[in-house]
C-alpha cells in the first residue's frame, strides 16, 4: 500500500513542479521549455553513465541527431510535431544503435574517447553539408503546425513548456518501469561487475547495446523538441562543450538515480540563468565555485545530498 | 477651501505628470559579456553605447533609456530565444539589440516578429538575418558588402589571377563565394579556392602550396585573434610578399587586433567598412569621447557598429516619443541617414539593411609607433550583395 502510494506520488512530482514553475515564472516559459528539454537529455545521459557506468563525452551525437532529423522532417516532409517528435527519436536510436556496435567493445578511456570521436565526426559532416543543414549558420526556416492539431506554438513558450513537460513525465514515467525492470536491473549488475553477469550467461555487449540505443532514442525525442520549439537547429546541438555540460548537471545533481538527472538540470540551469542575469560579466566565478562546493560537500550530487538530509531529519542513519 | 482645493488639484496635476517625466524605455542587449568573444564584441558593444549615451544624453527630454545586458556566450539558439522571451515578457523590453552570431539572431527573429519588437542587430553578418523578422534592422555589415568591393578593388590593381584562402566556417565561406562571384566576372581567374578548419594554427602548408601556383594575390578571411597573427606572420615568413603574392583581405587588420599584429602587418591592404583613422569631426568626438570612458578601448569596427546601432535606438524611440509603435518605429529609421564616425550611412528602406561606404586601406605606422588602417580609396554606399542570393 505504501509503495502504491509512494509510486503514486512519485509520478505527481514532475506535473505539480511543472504547475509550480510555471506560476512561479509565468513570463519565462521559453526558459522553461529549454529546462525540461535540457531534463530530458541529462535524464538520457543518466541511463548510460549512472546506470550503465560508462562515462561519456559524446551524448550531443544523439542530441543532435534528433534536432537535425526533427527540423529536416519539418522543413522538408510535414510539419507535424508528434510525427516529428518520433523522427528525433528514431534519428537518435539510430545514430545510438550503429555507434554502440562500435563503442560498446571498448571501455574506459578508450571508450570516452571514441564517444568524443564519433561527436566531432557528426559535427563535422553537418558542418560541411552547408546546403542541407546550414552549415554554422544554422537550420532556420521551421514553422511547425499546431499540436494535436489544435494547440499552436506561441512566441511566449506556454505550449513549448507544457509540450516538452509532458514528454518528459511520460519518458520519467517509462524510465521508472524500465530501471526496475529485469532488463533496468540486469544493466546496473553489469556495471557493478560485468564479469560475474557473463559467467552467469548474461549477454554484456547485447544489454549495453540495448541500453544505449533507448538512451539515445530519448536523447533524439530531446533534441527534436528543441528543434520544434526553438526553430533553429545549431552546431551547438552536436558539441561536445554540450555533452560536457549535461554531464556536469549529472554529476551535480546525482548520476545513478533519475531524480538526480531532473534535479541537476533543474538547479544547473537556474544557477546558470540567475548568475548571469546577476552580472553578465563575471557570473561564470560563481557558478565555478559553486561547482566545486557541491562537488566538495556533496560527493553524493544534490539528490544524494538532499536524502542524507532528510534521512538525519528524520533520525535514520544515512543509507 | 479654494487652497485645499488648488493645493489638491496641484498634487493630482503632479502626480498625472509624474510617468511622463520619468518615462523609460527599456532596450535588451544580448551578447557575449563575458567569455571568449567578450574581448572582441561584448565589450566594444557596452563601449559604443555607452559613449553614445555619453555624447547624446536621453533621446528626448521625459524620455530615459534604460539598458539591460544579456551575457550569450557563443551560438546556442535555444537559449537565445529564452532570452528574448524573457526580456520581452518578463522586463518588458520595447527593443533588442546586439547579437553576435547568426544562429542566434535568428532564433530571437520568431520573437521579434510575434511580439513585435524593433530590434538593431549589431554584428550577426549572415546575409539573411535580416529577413527574418520584419522589425530587423542591422548596423554591422554582411561579408558579401566588404568582399565585392575588395573583388572590384583587385581587378582595378590589376591583378587577373587569384587563390583565396578562409576559414571554414559561416563568414569564411560568404566572403568566398561573394569575391569569387565578383572577381570572376570582372574578367579575373581564380586559380583555387582554399577552406582552412578554424582550429588551425600552422598555416605553412597551405601558404606554401599557394606559392607553388604563383597568383597575383591571395585573397583571406580569418577570425578574430590568433589565426590572424599566425596567418600574416607565415604570409612573411614564407616569402610570399616577395615573391609578389599580394595581400587581399577584408577584417584581419581591424582594431581589436591591430597593435598586436605588430610590424608583420605594415604594408597589408584591406577593404573594410571602418577605420580608426578614417578623418571626420564625427569619428575624432567619437575617439575623444570612447578614450575619456574607457583609456585602454580600442576603436572598433563593433564598437561602432554599436554605437550607431544605438543612434538607430535614439531615432525610433524619438520617433514614437517613447511609446511602444513598433511599426512606427521601423518607418522612422527605414531609409533614415545619418554621419556615422565611420562615414556616412544608411538604412536601405527595403531591406532594413545598412548601405555605407567600404574603405580600401593600408596599414601604416605612425611616428608613436601605433599601426593604422589609412584609407586610400572609397567605395560608396555598398549595399549588401548577399541579399538577392
Amino acid at each position: 500500500m505504501t509503495n502504491l502510494h509512494r509510486s503514486i506520488g512519485a509520478a505527481a512530482v514532475i506535473p505539480l513542479a511543472a504547475v509550480a514553475l510555471a506560476l512561479i515564472f509565468p513570463n519565462q516559459q521559453a526558459f522553461l521549455a529549454q529546462i525540461a528539454i535540457t531534463a530530458l537529455v541529462v535524464l538520457s545521459l543518466d541511463l548510460v553513465v549512472g546506470f550503465a557506468g560508462l562515462a561519456t563525452l559524446g551524448h550531443a551525437a544523439m542530441y543532435g541527431a534528433g534536432a537535425y532529423g526533427a527540423a529536416l522532417y519539418a522543413l522538408h516532409v510535414w510539419a507535424e510535431p508528434l510525427t516529428g517528435l518520433i523522427v528525433g527519436g528514431l534519428a537518435g536510436a539510430t545514430i545510438a544503435f550503429l555507434s554502440a556496435l562500435m563503442l560498446m567493445r571498448s571501455h574506459g578511456l578508450t571508450f570516452l574517447m571514441m564517444t568524443v570521436a564519433i561527436t566531432q565526426i557528426l559535427y563535422e559532416i553537418v558542418n560541411k553539408s552547408r546546403a542541407v543543414t546550414g552549415g554554422d549558420d544554422g537550420l532556420y526556416g521551421i514553422v511547425m503546425k499546431p499540436l494535436l492539431g489544435v494547440f499552436e506554438f506561441d512566441f511566449y513558450g506556454r505550449l513549448a513548456f507544457w509540450y516538452a513537460a509532458v514528454v518528459l513525465w511520460l519518458v520519467f514515467l517509462l524510465l521508472r518501469h524500465i530501471v526496475a525492470s529485469p532488463f533496468g536491473l540486469t544493466v546496473r549488475a553489469v556495471r557493478d561487475d560485468g564479469d560475474r553477469v557473463a559467467t552467469l550467461g548474461g549477454n554484456i555487449f547485447g544489454h549495453r547495446v540495448a541500453l544505449y540505443t533507448l538512451s539515445g532514442a530519448i536523447a533524439g525525442l530531446a533534441g527534436a523538441l528543441s528543434a520544434q520549439t526553438v526553430q533553429v537547429v545549431g552546431l551547438h546541438s552536436l558539441s561536445v562543450t554540450f555533452s560536457a555540460d549535461i554531464l556536469v548537471m549529472l554529476v551535480m545533481g546525482g548520476a545513478g538515480r533519475l531524480w538526480g538527472g531532473l534535479l541537476g538540470a533543474l538547479v544547473f540551469m537556474m544557477i546558470h540563468h540567475y548568475a548571469a542575469e546577476i552580472d553578465p560579466v563575471r557570473w561564470m566565478l560563481f557558478v565555478g565555485a559553486i561547482l566545486v562546493a557541491i562537488v566538495l560537500f556533496l560527493p553524493k550530487g544534490l539528490f544524494g545530498g538532499l536524502e542524507a538530509l532528510v534521512n538525519r531529519l528524520r533520525g535514520r542513519a544515512p543509507a | 477651501m479654494t487652497t485645499k482645493r488648488l493645493l489638491a488639484a496641484t498634487l493630482v496635476a503632479a502626480l498625472t505628470c509624474l510617468p511622463a517625466l520619468a518615462e523609460t524605455v527599456k532596450v535588451g542587449v544580448v551578447g557575449p559579456f563575458s567569455g571568449p568573444f567578450s574581448g572582441s564584441f561584448g565589450e566594444p558593444f557596452r563601449q559604443g553605447i555607452e559613449t553614445y549615451v555619453a555624447m547624446n544624453g536621453q533621446p528626448a527630454d521625459g524620455i530615459e533609456v534604460e539598458f539591460i545586458y544579456r551575457d550569450l556566450q557563443s551560438p546556442d539558439p535555444g537559449r537565445a530565444r529564452a532570452l528574448a522571451q524573457e526580456l520581452v515578457a518578463r522586463d518588458g523590453v520595447q527593443y533588442l539589440a546586439g547579437f553576435v552570431f547568426t544562429p542566434n539572431a535568428i532564433a530571437a527573429a520568431g520573437i521579434s516578429a510575434q511580439a513585435k519588437i524593433p530590434t538593431v542587430i549589431f554584428n550577426a553578418s549572415a546575409s539573411a538575418v535580416v529577413s527574418q523578422s520584419p522589425y530587423y534592422v542591422r548596423t554591422s555589415n554582411t561579408l558579401p558588402q566588404v568582399s565585392v568591393p575588395t573583388a572590384q578593388n583587385a581587378l582595378d590593381k590589376g591583378y587577373t589571377t587569384v587563390v583565396t584562402a578562409v576559414s571554414d566556417y559561416g563568414p569564411g565561406v560568404d566572403a568566398e563565394t561573394s569575391f569569387v562571384k565578383a572577381f570572376t566576372e570582372g574578367g579575373g581567374e581564380v586559380l583555387e579556392s582554399i577552406r582552412m578548419p578554424l582550429s588551425t594554427t600552422d598555416f605553412g602548408p597551405y601558404l606554401q602550396s599557394i606559392q607553388l601556383k604563383k597568383p597575383d594575390a591571395l585573397f583571406v578571411f580569418l577570425p578574430y585573434g590568433p589565426p590572424t597573427f599566425s596567418f600574416v606572420n607565415a604570409y612573411r615568413d614564407n616569402g610570399l610578399d616577395d615573391a609578389g603574392i599580394a595581400f587581399v583581405g577584408t577584417s584581419e587588420t581591424q582594431e581589436v587586433d591591430l597593435q598586436s599584429l605588430g610590424e608583420a602587418a605594415i604594408g597589408l591592404e584591406t577593404g573594410y567598412f571602418y577605420s580608426a583613422a578614417h578623418e571626420s569631426a564625427e569619428n575624432d568626438a567619437f575617439k575623444a569621447k570612447l578614450a575619456e570612458l574607457y583609456p585602454d578601448a580600442e576603436p572598433n569596427p563593433a564598437t561602432v557598429s554599436a554605437f550607431d546601432g544605438t543612434h538607430a535606438l535614439y531615432e525610433m524611440i524619438r520617433a514614437t516619443g517613447g511609446e511602444a509603435d513598433p511599426d512606427g518605429a521601423i518607418a522612422a529609421i527605414a531609409g533614415a541617414s545619418w554621419e556615422s564616425p565611420r562615414g556616412p550611412i544608411s538604412i536601405d528602406p527595403k531591406t532594413r539593411d545598412i548601405v555605407q561606404n567600404v574603405y580600401i586601406r593600408v596599414v601604416e605606422q605612425e611616428e608613436n609607433g601605433r599601426l593604422v588602417n589609412r584609407e586610400i580609396k572609397t567605395f560608396e554606399a555598398q549595399p549588401d550583395y548577399g541579399a538577392a542570393q
